[in-house]
């Protein structure tokens, strides 16, 4: 029976090792890497990926990061006039739009938006925000927080040493804390799915 | 009658620093965490199976026991607050957790869903404070960043540190340094070592044992000569001198693989039943394979609505990892132990001697070609579950399960996360990342 190669748990090493690092691995630390016993099952085992796309070798014959590797969107500099050039694009690193929106993956959370309170910040109902929990509020920041009971969400601000939670929508007023604020978390991003 | 209490067994405090970490009644913590207004109330979840699977803490306060009959619950309790089980948002709670511990220190063994030992070995220079502080942080940046509360046991050993972190439960910290076990182990009881069953327990308080202080003053040789290699290992994991190996590694070795399943309403279907253990069988199998084991012995069973079980077991000639190859045997097994008219509420299956699946040695009356085809099979199952999820291609017999659902009852059995897909979620596959169920 021919041996079956673990794809999954193969790629995820190699993906570990190209971002940790930010290189590709050599023939002989893929050799350690995947625990191969010679260099000629890592070239096998390099055809099977460059079919896959994870990997593509260059004009000079080495190993290169296939399309398939990082899964991130190709970030591709200012566009001021015609197409870009192959050689701006190999300058960039890339990132994921998930290492691009979340900082902090373990505390991260997702909130469906349902009032109109951040109107004005562009903040519509059905918009996904991504909150951090844990993560201490700035000025200015916009905060998931519990008011007297209340969920909310608002810009937060520090004016005399007191905190108030100010609405982007002119219809509601200033929320002063009576009794109790909590801090939820803090909003990074916002996401609006159209398609 | 036990050795003094004043003299100390160990002379440092962590000679192996190691912390066990365990979520508080978790399931419930975690529909907590994401529905605030759940905060504060008397939750069960299990909603699908009709039993109470964890209970909050308000909950336990007034008087919901695991394993109960919901009905039972909600009779006792009438505000009591149900919800089906959202397994998928709990394993993205058990990963958060994981890798949070993960950002201190790399030797972490993932216990259980809700469960973590780690060594904390060296991490004083790195931090620079003690390993107190250390454990108190890890728990507190838990808290902040998953909104769970833990408890916390820190210790010299695996089993000390899980007796440390039961010792105070909810939100609880309790350290227990080596050099002070002879002030602690006279106040614990043998029932809570995690490794003493009652059968150990009641032997041990016919010997004249009646804590763990007094099991740890007696000889090594007595412990080894009462209770064997065991008895021995837990002696010495109890005066603080670390046997048990924190194990890092995914487990991949298994002695035995069971899959069961509960359905409601109860049935005396035989094709329903079959189809059912048939259905176990697969998932059994996947397992199987996915670690890349196969098993010579299979037993199944049935439960009756009395919750009494009963089965039927066999050997096979060779190990195997074929669904196809069980099937028929499985089958044959299911004639034996079917009765007429009598309601099941559930089926299983358990896989043991395994091994793992290396070589192939076929005898003499084999028919290589099929089995060769098989596994040719096998592959073909296991890469159309991988693209288009579990049991999308299955034996004939469990389409008898189409007719049925798993849990036919009141609506609202499915978790929210699964009812409420976002555009481009799809029932099968959604974003890994949880939602917070606030109103803004």
């Amino acid at each position: 029976m021919p041996k079956q190669i673990d794809f999954p748990s193969m790629i995820s090493k190699l993906r570990l090792f190209h971002f940790k690092r930010r290189r590709l691995p050599s023939y002989s630390e893929l050799q350690t890497l995947l625990g191969y016993k010679s260099k000629g099952g890592v070239s096998v085992l390099i055809s099977h990926l460059i079919k896959r796309r994870l990997l593509q070798k260059d004009s000079a014959g080495k190993l290169a990061p296939g399309a398939e590797l990082i899964g991130g969107l190709r970030l591709l500099g200012t566009v001021q006039a015609g197409f870009p050039s192959p050689a701006e694009e190999e300058l960039l690193d890339t990132i994921s739009l998930d290492e691009f929106l979340i900082k902090k993956p373990n505390a991260t959370y997702i909130v469906k938006v349902s009032g109109d309170s951040m109107i004005e910040e562009g903040i519509k109902e059905g918009d996904l925000v991504l909150v951090e929990r844990g993560r201490q509020p700035q000025s200015g920041d916009i905060v998931i927080a519990q008011v007297d009971g209340q969920w909310t969400m608002k810009y937060f601000e520090k004016k005399d040493g007191k905190v108030i939670l100010r609405a982007a929508n002119k219809k509601y007023p200033v929320i002063v804390p009576q009794r109790e604020l909590v801090i939820g978390g803090v909003v990074v991003a916002n996401v609006r799915k159209y398609k | 009658m036990s050795a003094n209490t004043n003299s100390p067994i160990n002379l440092s405090s962590f000679p192996r620093p190691i912390i066990h970490i365990d979520c508080d009644a978790f399931f419930t913590s975690v529909e907590q965490a994401l529905h605030p207004e759940l905060k504060g109330k008397p939750v069960v979840t299990g909603k699908e199976r009709g039993i109470v699977a964890c209970a909050s803490y308000e909950a336990k306060a007034l008087g919901v026991k695991r394993p109960m009959r919901l009905w039972e619950a909600k009779k006792h309790l009438p505000q009591l607050i149900c919800l089906p089980s959202d397994y998928e948002t709990y394993s993205l709670y058990s990963r958060r957790m994981f890798s949070i511990i993960r950002e201190f220190t790399p030797d972490v063994e993932e216990y259980s869903i809700d469960e973590v030992f780690a060594d904390l070995s060296g991490l004083r220079r790195v931090y620079r404070t003690g390993y107190c502080e250390i454990a108190l942080k890890m728990k507190k940046t838990i808290q902040e960043q998953l909104g769970l509360t833990v408890s916390v046991g820190l210790s010299a050993s695996k089993i000390l540190a899980k007796i440390a972190s039961k010792y105070k439960k909810p939100d609880g910290f309790t350290v227990l340094p080596a050099n002070e076990l002879h002030r602690f182990l006279p106040g614990i009881s043998l029932d809570q070592v995690c490794g003493f069953g009652p059968n150990t327990v009641a032997l041990l308080m016919k010997k004249g044992v009646h804590n763990v202080w007094d099991y740890v003053s007696r000889p090594e040789l007595w412990a080894k000569q009462l209770l064997g290699k065991i008895g021995v290992e837990l002696w010495h994991e109890l005066r603080g001198e670390s046997v048990y190996p924190i194990v890092t590694e995914e487990k991949t070795k298994y002695d035995s693989i069971s899959k069961t399943k509960t359905f409601t309403p109860p049935s005396s279907d035989k094709d329903f039943l079959r189809a059912q253990l048939i259905r176990n069988t697969e998932s059994a199998f996947i397992k199987l394979r996915r670690h890349k084991l196969r098993a010579k012995w299979v037993c199944i069973f049935l439960r009756g609505q009395d919750f009494r079980s009963w089965g039927t077991e066999a050997g096979l000639d060779r190990s195997t990892c074929s669904t196809l190859e069980i099937a028929p045997i499985v089958n044959q097994l299911f004639e034996k132990i079917f009765r007429e008219n009598v309601l099941c509420r559930l089926t299983g299956i358990v896989l043991s001697e395994i091994e793992p699946d290396k070589t192939v040695q076929y005898s003499l009356f084999d028919d290589a070609p099929k089995l060769r085809s098989y596994s040719a099979i096998n592959r073909v199952i296991d890469e159309v579950s991988e693209l288009y999820g579990k049991h999308k291609l299955h034996l004939g017999t469990s389409l008898w399960l189409n007719q049925h659902k798993q849990h036919v009852s009141e609506r609202g059995d499915l978790p929210e996360r699964k009812m409420e897909l976002m555009k481009g979620e799809t029932f099968r596959q959604r974003l890994g990342i949880p939602i917070w169920q606030v109103t803004v």
